[in-house]
């Protein structure tokens, strides 16, 4: 059986190692993609102006009403499509594809930054007005006040989300299988059907997630302790 | 006792408040507030709550826009102009910054940074503001931390200190700027009974030292000790104004009478 997960010629480890560095990359690439759609919601959310509100309300209500699997399938079937009409806006009539790994990224990017805006924007309005005040009467302009005061703020009360939003992001990345890249859900798929040993590998794939889990909760920890300085004392 | 010396009418003119109208929605907060103050007076705000008098301090540094009126910093007027929807807006957002640095703000409630150190919220404008070279900045900050006797504290993050440390220290962080004026918005109405006098000591330094000032407070002991001139608001409207000991002892309007006995006998 241990041959099975090992790295010999017959094992699979090598396989399941890189499947779990793709789960990583797509994961840390799909959260940062999220974490820019989420700034932007937010910004949009919060604005006065009634044409961002809407768009940022459309995005938020579809992309979290509608099965994650489905974004997956629209952007995997659709995106191409969508990117080539773009394309031959600006005259380009080629065929464009795109491949798993930036559909996959794009579109767990788009539902991870769809719960990032309602974390972030909470946070930012949980910012105490006085914070804001202080610093322009002392002068600071729009951009410092964000810089300095708003966004180091904004992290205290955004972390824990975001630590939720991670750890979903991370799992949701299993759902771009289907797309056939080869992260850890679909090695462990292929491997379970060629030795028909699915519950190992299965099992061995959750450990994969656990660890990695276990890891960035941690991380997340060290984290809000560091934003949370002068809060609660580290 | 120390008293201030009277205004002096022929020192440059450090604020001028020109026919100031402040409304929010229906209610007009202002309704033609004029005021001057030259350079070394202290002037003090006092009023009932919902005169005015908290809305026109924080109009001189345009924490407050106001609807119609001049407001006039050392000599240089703050552009103002009609935004969309008919609200009065700043023509320029850079010169209010740039007269901001020479305002300093002292608020009820302190906001301390309360992601940074004493020591850290004392330099912070300087530095991010004026450009001041930080070793620089750092040494003034802590010589300031040391007048307002909080100097130990300099590590320490706002939310370990008492009160009225975190008022002094932000006097500290609007001294630090080398303000023209100091504006004071109830400074010491947040804090516990027991810490009022240390933020007044240290108020009462800066008067002493020429500063020019201008407060809101319901202190009126103190505002009879370190103003130079007293403005009493009522209803957005200057009621009476003149020196301390003809308005607090003496006034001619039975409003201003009438409010003063009332602070008068709860101990303010």
């Amino acid at each position: 059986m241990f041959e099975l997960l090992s790295f010999g010629p017959n094992g699979w480890g090598g396989q399941l190692l890189g499947g779990a560095a793709m789960t990583v990359a797509v994961s840390l690439s799909s959260f940062a993609l999220g974490l820019v759609f989420g700034s932007l919601g937010a910004s949009a959310k919060l604005s006065r102006n009634v044409v961002l509100n809407g768009l940022a309300e459309v995005y938020t209500t579809i992309v979290r009403g509608v099965p994650e699997l489905l974004v997956i399938y629209l952007l995997f079937f659709g995106g191409g499509g969508i990117v080539m009409a773009i394309g031959r806006v600006f005259g380009y009539e080629g065929y464009i594809e795109l491949n798993a790994f930036t559909v996959g990224v794009v579109s767990v990017g788009l539902i991870s930054g769809a719960y990032s805006t309602e974390v972030i924007r909470g946070a930012v309005q949980a910012v105490p007005h006085g914070q804001i005040e202080a610093a322009r009467a002392c002068g600071m302009s729009r951009w410092l006040i964000l810089r300095r005061i708003l966004v180091p703020q904004t992290m205290r009360y955004a972390l824990p989300g975001l630590g939720n939003v991670w750890q979903l992001t991370l799992k949701d990345t299993a759902l771009i299988s289907v797309t056939a890249l080869a992260e850890i859900m679909r090695v462990a798929h292929v491997a379970a059907g060629s030795t028909r040993q699915p519950f190992l590998f299965y099992t061995t794939a959750a450990a994969l997630y656990l660890v990695l889990t276990t890891v960035s909760t941690a991380a997340f920890e060290r984290a809000e302790r560091r934003a949370n300085r002068g809060v609660r004392r580290a | 006792m120390h008293r201030h010396p009277p205004t002096n009418p022929n020192a440059p003119e450090a604020v001028i408040v020109d026919n100031l109208h402040k409304r929010f929605g229906p209610l007009e907060v202002l309704k033609g507030v004029s005021l001057t103050a030259h350079e070394g007076d202290v002037i003090t705000l006092i009023g009932s709550s919902g005169s005015g008098k908290s809305t026109l301090l924080r109009c001189i540094n345009m924490l407050e826009v106001p609807d119609e009126g001049r407001i006039v910093i050392g000599g240089e007027a703050i552009g103002l102009k009609k935004g969309r929807g008919g609200r009065t807006i700043p023509a320029d957002a850079r010169q209010v910054d740039r007269l901001r640095t020479r305002l300093g703000m002292v608020f009820q409630n302190f906001n301390l940074w309360t992601h940074m150190t004493i020591l850290e919220n004392v330099i912070e404008a300087p530095v991010h503001v004026l450009g001041v070279p930080k070793a620089e900045a750092v040494h003034r900050a802590r010589a300031l931390l040391d007048k307002v006797g909080i100097l130990s504290k300099a590590d320490s993050y706002p939310v370990q200190l008492s009160g009225g440390q975190q008022q002094r220290a932000a006097i500290a962080r609007a001294l630090a700027m080398q303000p023209k004026v100091m504006l004071f918005d109830e400074p010491t109405s947040a804090l516990d009974p027991e810490l009022v006098g240390e933020v007044l000591l240290v108020i009462r330094q800066l008067a002493e030292e020429g500063n020019t000032m201008i407060l809101v407070t319901h202190e009126m002991g103190f505002a009879r000790e370190v103003a130079s001139e007293v403005v009493f608001l009522h209803q957005g409207r200057i009621e009476e104004q003149g020196p301390p000991e003809r308005v607090l002892v003496n006034p001619e309007s039975e409003r201003v009478r009438q409010f003063l006995s009332r602070h008068l006998s709860n101990g303010g």
